[in-house]
């Protein structure tokens, strides 16, 4: 009898509509710091849309990780999908989304933490999103059964240029409040 | 009436109170956001609550002082 490959699908689709969440919510946290658009998108909406966006990514990683678990066509186990190295299939590979996942995640709890570890320890943490988004590509890229396809190239592609552009105005461009006001970096020492 | 605390541990300087209420909020010399303000009619606080990353701020109802 011919296996039914419905959980394949459905797990190659989550993959890929999970990147394009993280994609979504790093590229809005960018604009939320960067504020490439000034006062012409309402602060709060681009806020709620970084938040719920990456909470879809989340699910939609569960469902991946599922969906995987409940395939046949590569053997995965519940306890592969949060110990890195566990998977047969393109291990290496498999590795990497292992540990996007698991960096997304602690992002994400560290949110509702960040009074108990402090806002700068907080800020610090929200760094590993880049890793996470760079773990995340190369994982899609390696183990995604897409990877040949113009479309699936496409949509890295035009994400990571995305994420590229958006940090590269984050660098370059100082930010301004209210039109005028520039914003001194928390991170950085004040000058004395 | 709205009542405008800020935690001043949480804020980053991102600013975005400022984005959603410039009347309302401004940047301290130590980048911390400072509320104009203790007590406001203005919609545009409850703006900048949801609109603050870090949700550093709270927005309370305050009574107003009978005359």
């Amino acid at each position: 009898m011919k296996a039914d490959p419905s959980f394949w699908y459905l797990a190659r689709a989550s993959g890929l509509l999970a990147y394009a969440l993280l994609t979504g919510s790093v590229l809005a946290g960018l604009v939320l710091k960067a504020r490439p658009f000034d006062r012409l998108l309402r602060p709060a909406a681009i806020t709620d849309f970084h938040r719920f966006v990456a909470l879809l990514g989340l699910g939609s990683i569960a469902i991946h990780g599922a969906a995987l678990v409940l395939d046949s066509t590569v053997q995965i186990s519940p306890l592969a999908l949060v110990v890195p190295g566990l998977v047969s299939y393109r291990p290496l590979a498999t590795a990497l989304g292992t540990l996007a996942a698991l960096g997304m995640l602690l992002v994400y709890v560290s949110f509702p933490l960040r009074k108990r570890i402090g806002a700068r320890a907080w800020r610090r943490l929200h760094w590993l999103t880049y890793a996470v988004f760079a773990l995340a590509t190369v994982h899609g890229l390696a183990a995604g059964s897409d990877t040949r396809e113009t479309w699936a190239l496409a949509l890295y592609g035009a994400a990571t240029g995305a994420v590229l552009g958006a940090t590269a105005w984050r660098i370059l461009v100082p930010p301004t409040r209210g039109g005028k006001q520039r914003v001194p970096d928390r991170d950085r020492p004040l000058p004395v | 009436m709205y009542r405008i605390e800020i935690d001043r541990s949480l804020c980053s300087s991102y600013g975005s109170c400022i984005d959603a209420a410039p009347e309302l909020f401004e940047l301290g010399p130590d980048g911390v956001a400072v509320a104009r303000v203790d007590v406001t009619k203005a919609p545009e606080a409850l703006e900048a609550a949801l609109a603050c990353p870090m949700a550093a701020i709270t927005v309370s109802e305050a009574r107003e002082r009978a005359a």
